[in-house]
């Protein structure tokens, strides 16, 4: 193997070849930062040393690599244990670098008049590790190739950054420590190869593409690429309403509701770009559209008239004065021309401005004498309504169902928006609908980016991309880059900058942000005025989004339209702010056995505390908006705490106590085993549905359940909540299953053909609830899938670690090993794996997937290939645990049968879901019927 | 009947201000007190007595105006020239001694009490948008030459043929602005509005150039280059015109939009310069949402009155060109001579539809057989002075 390492010494031996690739997937798996690998390679990233030690390497690869990196006074790509990734016969084999932060990206740009938005992407590379178990796993399942080139689409992710226009210095800046100009449209394949082409090209839009060409040129080296202005929102606003989920919403009275646009009737539509003037555009399908209005009065108004009425330094801190204001002081409203009164006849309320600033005339006071709120929410106001107003008179001229507005001006200001959706309505007597788009200010630059020839974009389905939230990478994610790029070239940690500017603007650990900004904010910026965009950067919500195209709609879904993964509606307050408390109160014992797990040395204890900050943070800017980051359910909620965990370079918190309780309980796995088989089949499937039900008390996730260990051990607590199920259980279909399994009297029916068990926790839940079970069915000659998640998540089983414990299991009973062997889990241990496999080919086989998610729920509109695969056969479906199985999934129908198995551990949940108690126990089995067929 | 325009100061004439003077109607707007009234001719006095039936009343249609701010300036003037006599009594109490006068806007209802007070005359409210309608079908059928277009510096007076009239989009400018559809005498409706009107372009103009007036303020924007502060196409393509959706470089893509790179203060700007952006703004904006307005009605005519536009060249240039612009040539902007007087005029009309009295006869403008203009089309009202000194304005009309 090539090793492309800064040692001289190339890895050379499978191990480690693992160990690299493992390495690479976690580096994948985190947010993807410069710092991020600063941290880990503390040597790493910056500057000369590294393109001198590089340098020596003397293979065709590093040369490649060597013509990316060019002058060495920024910093450069970092080779540190740069490995090649993948298939060695494969004739282009990708070089991977896992110590550079980002692959070699797509850069565009739209350059406005008051800000310049950046979308870049960056790869990441076959996200699956093809180990030779996969390889035959998938051949099983009929994957005939795993590797990224069977997909029309790269993995990777798409970035969004904004810079304003005055400071396009930062912005070169970025690019260039970054080296974003060289994933320019001229490197043809999507390659580490890209070649020291002078004559690179960035796509690029927006006015400022035509101004700053030179200046690119000058510093860059790169020619910009001038696209269409109005092409390009249109390509990006297109892009966003198919392909997410959660991108349009309404905005009346400061609810943010977001709407599910059918793609299929999604045109026309009338789109209204408010930059610093507004256009207004009827689209009419992909690359059909019109320019059918505008207003020179648009955001560029409102700040530059800001400006000169409130000295105010920048466009956020004009906003943010415009919350506080009463526009009352200066407009003139219909009840000051009519004493208070309503000028009802024609529908006036006393409250409708009839004049903007109209009541600057008659008074005698000076600019100085009127705040700058009062005056900033008038202005605000009056071009708010104006462009409402135009905006649907437009409309309604053409017929037009939807309008969507975009840009930068609205920048997620509730206010603004309040303000045009209630012109549109009043306009159109409620007839119309504002509605607006999260990643409002990236559609130009968006639509640049997809102008690339070979942007893989245009397949991409809604279920391919999954949106992050990372939270303190500096250089990463939709915020305003600031003053953390003066530090740039220090070799200071992004990482050391969170937690110092942390305690520095919010000792003690804040729980809340300070007033009137919102999460993000409140960890950006010092109480104090800063030059930054404040309000901006916190109320952008827009997250990275991570393209992934082996993600696939689970095809076992009866009605994957209609398909909600939440049984809990998070829109309820109540129902938020219980779930909030008890995360927040979750989190010390989280960040302990988060630092525990990665040694507890200083730098995990500050990660930790880095961690809980920004987790604390995330939950305050959620509570005070719900929807800041799309539609709020718990999974995502579940979820973002992992990512979250994650960022901060906490991999697998659980991990010692996962190994700990997998060792105790598969110590007395053979026990069960023996128990279990000398019973009778109706007793004993009963016992092992008593056995999963017991055993999915082990959850670290349940703060009950984190009480009871502290009192017995494995074996005891699960004999003892075995023995405690006393049947009816609360949601109770045992029956109706044992029926389907047993079948009554003579008849005795067809076995599955195939199960997905959907495992949930380690220890007992996995070893003494589900591997019996799974053992079960494979005895009766049913095919058993175990669905594992992809990384860690609480102490969730991962399907890395399944394989290892069916192996030792399977020391204790032929029916797994056999299972095991013919399901290609044991293939490390078999010393020729073709032979072996072809033994046993008739055998039933034992197989473990990977879900594709990496969160204690599931939303099956988003599960890897794999899993899609093994779905195509199945005809039994087992939910486990509380994460997927009722707070996911409880509503679910399937194409075929389901049996849906947790305990549940949650006093309210229990309330809530089944009318029960905690520890009560949900079996619910829902057979495939022609109604869910339909 | 003649239409003359003449400034005169202070009080009235000695002859006019005898027992001539009637039917006095207000229009006290957020920003403006229009007035106007009547007074017979001395020498129709007789002729009156003598026919009084059948024949017409002449005398002259009087306008003034003042700030609504120096109400207590107006209430001078009409006292001291005994306009409030003009009113009418009570028609269901003939003998009483009370005597109402005709007013609408906003302040008719704000200032009733004042009005009582200094004066001793009540108030009859008159609804606002009735009124202005009533002006405008007045005016446009009654007076000959009433309706112009104004383009590229040049006024056109527009025939308009009586029988085809209706519909059409009135467009009232005042503090405020209201967009009503009109589809015959009484018949309309106010189909849209903004509140970017003359109260936003003095209001804001105040705090940012500390013009004393209105007119000051127009008078600035005169000498004004909105290129100092509006973005304009050019400057964000780099001089470039966007032409592929037919902007030029010198369209404004954002009013103000240039305030915003600049690190210049507001002192640093020439108030000239600040006062021709604004009114661009304003005047483009409110062409444009008129005509969207009349698009979607299928209005072709589109009539702007009310007293932001005060006959000011550069605010109906602007006007028309936005009219012009968003229409593609189709449709056309019209301006009024009497513009600042609709309300008023429909109040005084009022006075003939509720039939309180008899001496003036003329239901409606059709009446009036020749409306011929003594001065052409000089018809060009001084842009200073007349409201800081609390000048009145001037046009009589006498029926012939």
């Amino acid at each position: 193997m090539a090793g492309l390492t800064e040692d001289t010494n190339p890895v050379l031996d499978i191990d480690g070849l693992l160990i690299n690739q493992e390495h690479n997937k976690t580096q994948e798996e985190n947010n993807n930062n410069n710092s991020n690998s600063q941290l880990k390679d503390k040597s790493a990233v910056l500057g000369r040393d590294r393109e001198e030690n590089s340098s020596k390497n003397q293979n065709q690869a590093e040369i490649d690599m060597a013509s990316i990196h060019r002058s060495g006074s920024r910093p450069q790509l970092d080779l540190s244990k740069a490995a090649i990734e993948g298939n060695f016969e494969e004739k282009d084999p990708t070089i991977l670098l896992p110590n550079q932060s980002d692959d070699i990206s797509h850069l565009a740009l739209d350059i406005g008049g008051s800000l310049i938005k950046l979308v870049y992407f960056s790869r990441h590379e076959g996200q699956s590790i093809d180990d030779k178990r996969k390889k035959i796993l998938k051949e099983r399942l009929g994957i005939s190739n795993g590797t990224r080139r069977s997909y029309p689409i790269l993995g990777g992710r798409l970035h969004f950054v904004k810079f304003e226009t005055t400071k396009i210095n930062e912005c070169l800046d970025f690019i260039y420590s970054k080296q974003l100009h060289h994933g320019g449209m001229d490197s043809c394949h999507w390659n580490a190869e890209a070649p020291a082409n002078e004559n690179a090209v960035i796509k690029a839009t927006g006015g400022g593409a035509f101004r700053f060409a030179d200046l690119f040129k000058e510093r860059l080296g790169v020619s910009l690429d001038k696209e269409d202005e109005m092409n390009c929102l249109v390509a990006g606003a297109n892009f966003l309403l198919k392909a997410i989920r959660h991108e349009a919403f309404t905005h009346m009275e400061g609810r943010k509701e977001f709407v599910q646009i059918d793609h299929n009737d999604l045109f026309p539509y009338l789109l209204v770009n408010i930059g610093s003037g507004v256009s207004m555009i009827k689209v009419d399908g992909d690359g059909k559209f019109q320019r059918v209005s505008g207003t020179n009065v648009g955001g560029g108004t409102y700040w530059g008239l800001g400006r000169l009425l409130t000295k105010c330094k920048s466009f956020d801190e004009l906003l943010e004065l415009s919350q506080r204001g009463d526009n009352r002081t200066i407009d003139m409203l219909v009840g000051d021309i009519y004493g208070g009164m309503d000028y009802s006849k024609i529908g006036l309320s006393a409250s409708t401005i009839a004049s903007s600033f109209g009541k600057a005339i008659s008074d005698k006071k000076e600019l100085e004498d009127y705040s700058p709120e009062d005056i900033s929410l008038s202005l605000l106001r009056m071009i708010s309504y104006n462009i409402g107003q135009i905006a649907y008179l437009n409309a309604l001229r053409f017929g037009l169902k939807r309008i969507f507005f975009g840009g930068f001006f609205i920048r997620g200001h509730a206010y603004t928006m309040d303000t045009i959706s209630f012109a549109v309505h009043f306009w159109s007597n409620g007839d119309a609908q504002a509605m607006f788009l999260r990643h409002e200010g990236f559609l130009g630059a968006l639509g640049a980016f997809m102008s690339y020839e070979k942007h893989g974009l245009d397949d991409l389905m809604v279920h391919q991309l999954v949106e992050r939230f990372p939270m303190g990478a500096p250089y990463t994610g939709g915020k305003i880059h600031g003053p953390p790029l003066g530090d740039l070239n220090e070799k200071i940690s992004w990482m050391e900058k969170f937690v110092l500017k942390g305690t520095e603007i919010t000792a003690p650990v804040p729980m809340a942000p300070p007033p009137g900004t919102t999460g993000l904010g409140g960890f950006e910026v010092p109480s104090s005025k800063g030059s930054t965009l404040r309000s901006d950067a916190s109320a952008l919500n827009v997250g990275v989004l991570h393209l992934v195209p082996t993600l696939e709609v689970f095809p076992l879904l009866a009605d994957p339209k209609t398909y909600e993964p939440n049984t809990i509606d998070l829109a309820d307050h109540n129902e938020l702010e219980y779930w909030f408390t008890v995360l927040s109160g979750h989190l010390p014992d989280l960040v302990d056995k988060a630092v525990a797990s990665e040694g507890g040395t200083d730098d995990a204890q500050r990660r930790g505390d880095a961690f809980a900050r920004a987790f604390s943070a995330h939950l305050s800017r959620l509570i005070e908006d719900p929807a800041a980051y799309g539609k709020l359910g718990l999974a995502n909620l579940l979820e973002l705490r992992e990512e979250c965990l994650r960022e901060f370079q906490f991999h697998d918190a659980y991990r010692s106590i996962k190994q700990r309780e997998n060792e105790a309980s598969l110590a007395v796995l053979a026990d069960l085993f023996a128990e279990l088989d000398s019973m009778s089949e109706e007793t004993r499937l009963l016992t092992l549905i008593e056995g999963v039900l017991a055993a999915n008390i082990f959850d670290w996730g349940s703060r009950a359940c984190v009480d009871l260990y502290h009192k017995g051990t494995i074996i005891e607590i699960y004999r003892m909540s075995r023995n405690k199920m006393q049947r009816p259980w609360r949601v109770d279909d045992f029956d109706l299953f044992k029926e389907r399994m047993l079948g009554s009297g003579d008849k005795k029916p067809q076995p599955h053909k195939r199960a997905l068990l959907f495992v949930d926790n380690s220890g007992a839940d996995i070893v003494l609830g589900m591997l019996p079970l799974a053992r079960e069915l494979l005895r009766r000659g049913t095919e058993v899938v175990l669905v594992a998640n992809s990384l860690p998540a609480l102490n969730d089983v991962t399907a890395m670690e399944l394989p290892d414990i069916v192996a030792e299991a399977a020391k204790h009973c032929d029916i797994l090993r056999r299972a095991a062997e013919a399901g290609s889990l044991l293939v490390d241990a078999m010393i020729n794996p073709s032979d072996s496999s072809k033994e046993n080919s008739s055998s039933i086989p034992l197989m473990v997937v990977e879900n594709g998610c990496g969160s204690p729920c599931i939303d099956l509109r988003q599960v890897s290939s794999e899993l899609a695969a093994a779905a195509k056969d199945a005809d039994l479906i087992v939910l486990e645990g509380m994460g997927r199985a009722l707070h996911t999934n409880y509503n679910a129908r399937f194409k075929c049968d389901a049996l849906k198995l947790a305990m549940v551990k949650n006093q309210r949940l229990a309330e809530k879901l089944i009318k029960g108690n905690i520890y009560d126990c949900v079996c619910r089995y829902e057979p495939a019927s022609k109604a869910n067929l339909l | 009947m003649d239409v003359r325009d003449s400034g005169f100061h202070g009080k009235l004439d000695d002859d006019q201000s005898e027992s001539q003077i009637s039917h006095l109607a207000l229009d006290i707007g957020g920003t403006l007190i229009k007035l106007v009234y009547f007074s017979r001719n001395k020498d129709n006095l007789i002729d009156e007595n003598k026919n009084r039936k059948n024949s017409f009343v002449e005398g002259r249609l009087h306008f003034a105006k003042f700030e609504t701010s120096k109400i207590n300036d107006c209430l001078e003037f009409i006292l001291s020239n005994k306009l409030h006599l003009g009113g009418f009594q009570h028609h269901e109490d003939p003998a009483s001694d009370k005597i109402l006068i005709k007013a609408t806007g906003g302040g008719a209802y704000r200032f009733a009490d004042l009005i009582k007070e200094k004066l001793g005359v009540s108030i009859e409210k008159e609804e606002e948008m009735e009124c202005l309608v009533a002006g405008a079908n007045f005016l446009l059928k009654a007076v000959h030459q009433e309706a112009y277009t104004y383009m590229d510096g040049r006024k056109e007076f527009v025939h308009i043929d009586h029988n085809d009239l209706y519909p059409y989009l009135l467009v009232n400018i005042g503090s405020g602005v209201s967009m009503i559809k009109v589809d015959g005498d009484g018949k309309f409706e106010r189909i849209s509005g903004t509140s970017v009107g003359g109260g936003t372009f003095w209001g804001l103009g105040r705090l940012l150039t500390k013009c004393k007036s209105f007119d000051e303020l127009l008078e600035l924007s005169h000498q004004g280059n909105n290129r100092v502060i509006d973005m304009l196409v050019g400057d964000i393509y780099g001089g470039l015109d966007y032409s592929k959706i037919g902007l030029s470089s010198t369209t404004i893509a954002s009013s103000f939009g240039k305030a915003i790179s600049d690190n210049r203060e507001l002192e640093e700007y020439k108030p000239e310069d600040i006062a021709r952006s604004l009114l661009r703004m304003i005047s483009n904006n409110i062409g444009q949402i008129a005509y969207l307005n009349a698009l979607r009605f299928g209005l072709k005519r589109i009539f702007f009155g009310g007293f932001f536009i005060r006959s000011h060249a550069f605010t109906m240039d602007t006007i028309s060109v936005a009219v012009n612009f968003w229409s593609k040539g189709e449709a056309k902007a019209m301006f009024l001579n009497h513009e600042g007087f609709l309300g008023a005029l429909g109040a005084f009309m009022s006075y003939v539809k509720h039939g309180h009295d008899d001496s003036i006869s003329p239901q409606s403008g059709q009446r009036y057989p020749v409306c011929t203009p003594l001065v052409g089309d000089k018809i060009c009202y001084p842009l200073n002075g007349d409201l800081n000194d609390n000048d009145s304005l001037e046009c009589s009309v006498y029926v012939a």
